[in-house]
C-alpha cells in the first residue's frame, strides 16, 4: 500500500511498525520524527554527553530499521519500547565508561531545548504528561525521590546507592518501591493503593 | 499490586520488583530475578506495573530537539542499510534444495574464522544472561532476555558492495538454517541485530559473509558463533 506524502503521519505507530517492518522508509521516518526527541532526551540527561547520547539514540534506531530488534506490540508502545531500549543502553554506556555526569546535566546544555513555541496538540498533551510526571515526583518524600533518580536517571545500582546514602540495601530497595509504588498512585494508574 | 511482600525460595521477593523495573539490580541479581520471574505471578504483576511507570519517567526531563546531524545521519543510514528480511515472510529453505551446508560450515568451523569471535552463553529456558569475548578485529555479545535474545556487535569490518551479514541459528548439531536476518554495521563498525524467535532449542547462533540479498545456505565461514548453552 502507498500513502501519499504526509498521510502516513496520521497513520499509529503500530501501523507505521508493520511498514517499518516491510522497508518502508517513510515509515521509519515517521517513527524516528516521533520518538527521536524523546530518547535523545532521556539518553542526553543519563549521559550527560551529546556525543554518546547520540550514539544511543542511532543504535536503538537502526536496530528498530533492521529487524525490529524485537519490538512486540503486545508489551507495550512503541515510544515505551523505543525508550527501554535507550535506557538499557545508557545504563550500560555509563557503567562502561564510568559517566555519572547526567545527574549534572543542567537544563541549558549543550543540546537545543525545544523552543516553547512548538506547541502543536501532541506538544501540548506531552507538555501536560510531563508536568504531571514531574508534580508527581516533587509529591514523593524526598529520600524516596532520590533512590528513584539516582538508579533511572544516574544508572546506579542499589548497592552503590547504598553506599553513596550510607543506608542498608534492603532500605534503599524498600524505598524504591514505596516511591514507585506511591508515583503510580500519584499518576493515577492505579485508583487505591496502599502508601 | 499486593502490599505484602510474597515468599520465594524462603526470602521476600516483593522488593526486588521495584529495583528491577529501575533497572538497579546488580547483574547477578538481575539475571537470578529473571529466573525467578518466570514461576511468580505476583513478581510478574508487579514488574509490570512498575515498568508502566518507570516508562513514564522519561517525561519529567527537560526536552532537547534531536541535533539536525543525528537525524541526518540515522536517514541515511537507513537508505542504504539494507532492510532485515521478516521472518515471518522469509520461505524457509525447501528440504528438496540441494545444498551442501555441511561441507561449507564443516570446513568453517575447522577453518580460522575471519573475525574469531566467539561467545558461550549460559541459557537456562528463558533466563537472561550476556557475556562478550573481545577479539583482535571485533567484538559481540548476545544479550538473552526471556529466552529472546539480540546480538550487538562491535568493530566488525563494514562489508564491500554486493555483500552483507547474515545470521543463522543451530540447533543442537544439525545443519545452520537462515533466520532471514541481513545487515550491515555502521560506520564504526557495530550493529544491533535481534535473533528472530525464541532461543529454545538453538544451540549456537552464528553470522556469516553473504551475497547482498542473503543465501538459504552459507557460502563462506561464520565469523561470529555465539553458542548457547
Amino acid at each position: 500500500m502507498r500513502f501519499r506524502p504526509g498521510a502516513m503521519r496520521n497513520l499509529a505507530d503500530e501501523e507505521l511498525m508493520q511498514l517499518v517492518h516491510d522497508g518502508d522508509v517513510q515509515a521509519f521516518e515517521v517513527v524516528f520524527d516521533r520518538h527521536a526527541s524523546a530518547a535523545f532526551s532521556l539518553a542526553y540527561r543519563m549521559c550527560g554527553r551529546r556525543a554518546v547520547a547520540e550514539d544511543i539514540v542511532q543504535d536503538a534506531f537502526l536496530s528498530l530499521w533492521r529487524s525490529g530488534s524485537g519490538y512486540d506490540p503486545r508489551r507495550g508502545s512503541v515510544r515505551s519500547w523505543v525508550l527501554s531500549v535507550v535506557h538499557n543502553r545508557a545504563v550500560d554506556a555509563m557503567r562502561r565508561l564510568g559517566a555519572k555526569a547526567g545527574l549534572d546535566v543542567p537544563d541549558e546544555g549543550i543540546a537545543e531545548r525545544l523552543p516553547a513555541a512548538d506547541a502543536t496538540d501532541a506538544e501540548v498533551e506531552r507538555r501536560d504528561d510531563a508536568r504531571q510526571v514531574r508534580t508527581a515526583l516533587d509529591e514523593l518524600p524526598p529520600d524516596q525521590r532520590q533512590v528513584i533518580e539516582l538508579a533511572y536517571f544516574g544508572g546506579f545500582t542499589h548497592n552503590q546507592i547504598a553506599v553513596m546514602l550510607d543506608l542498608a540495601p534492603g532500605t534503599v530497595k524498600g524505598r524504591m518501591r514505596l516511591g514507585l509504588t506511591k508515583l503510580r498512585f500519584f499518576l493515577g494508574e492505579e485508583s487505591r493503593v496502599t502508601i | 499490586m499486593s502490599g505484602d511482600d510474597h515468599i520465594a525460595n524462603g526470602r521476600a521477593c516483593g522488593e526486588d520488583a521495584a529495583a528491577y523495573a529501575l533497572g538497579a539490580l546488580e547483574p547477578g541479581e538481575a539475571e537470578a530475578f529473571r529466573r525467578h520471574l518466570r514461576d511468580c505471578p505476583e513478581c510478574q504483576k508487579d514488574v509490570a506495573e512498575f515498568e508502566q511507570t518507570t516508562g513514564a519517567l522519561p517525561d519529567a526531563g527537560v526536552r532537547y530537539q534531536v541535533p539536525k546531524d543525528l537525524r541526518r545521519r540515522v536517514l541515511a543510514e537507513v537508505r542504504t542499510t539494507p532492510k532485515a528480511a521478516a521472518p515471518a515472510s522469509r520461505r524457509p529453505p525447501s528440504p528438496s534444495r540441494s545444498w551442501r551446508p555441511a561441507l561449507v560450515w564443516g570446513g568453517a568451523f575447522a577453518a580460522v574464522a575471519i573475525v574469531a569471535v566467539v561467545l558461550v552463553v549460559a541459557l537456562s529456558s528463558g533466563g537472561s544472561s550476556t557475556r562478550t569475548i573481545q577479539a583482535s578485529t571485533g567484538s559481540a555479545e548476545l544479550q538473552i532476555t526471556g529466552g529472546h535474545g539480540d546480538l550487538v556487535v562491535r568493530r566488525l569490518p563494514a562489508l564491500p558492495a554486493g555483500r552483507i551479514y547474515e545470521m543463522w541459528v543451530q540447533r543442537g548439531s544439525a545443519t545452520p538454517t537462515p533466520t532471514g536476518t541481513l545487515f550491515a554495521v555502521t560506520s564504526r563498525g557495530t550493529a544491533s541485530v535481534g535473533v528472530p524467535g525464541s532461543l529454545n532449542g538453538i544451540s549456537a547462533v552464528l553470522v556469516s559473509q553473504e551475497p547482498a540479498g542473503g543465501t538459504l545456505a552459507p557460502t563462506s565461514a561464520p565469523v561470529i558463533v555465539a553458542h548457547v548453552t
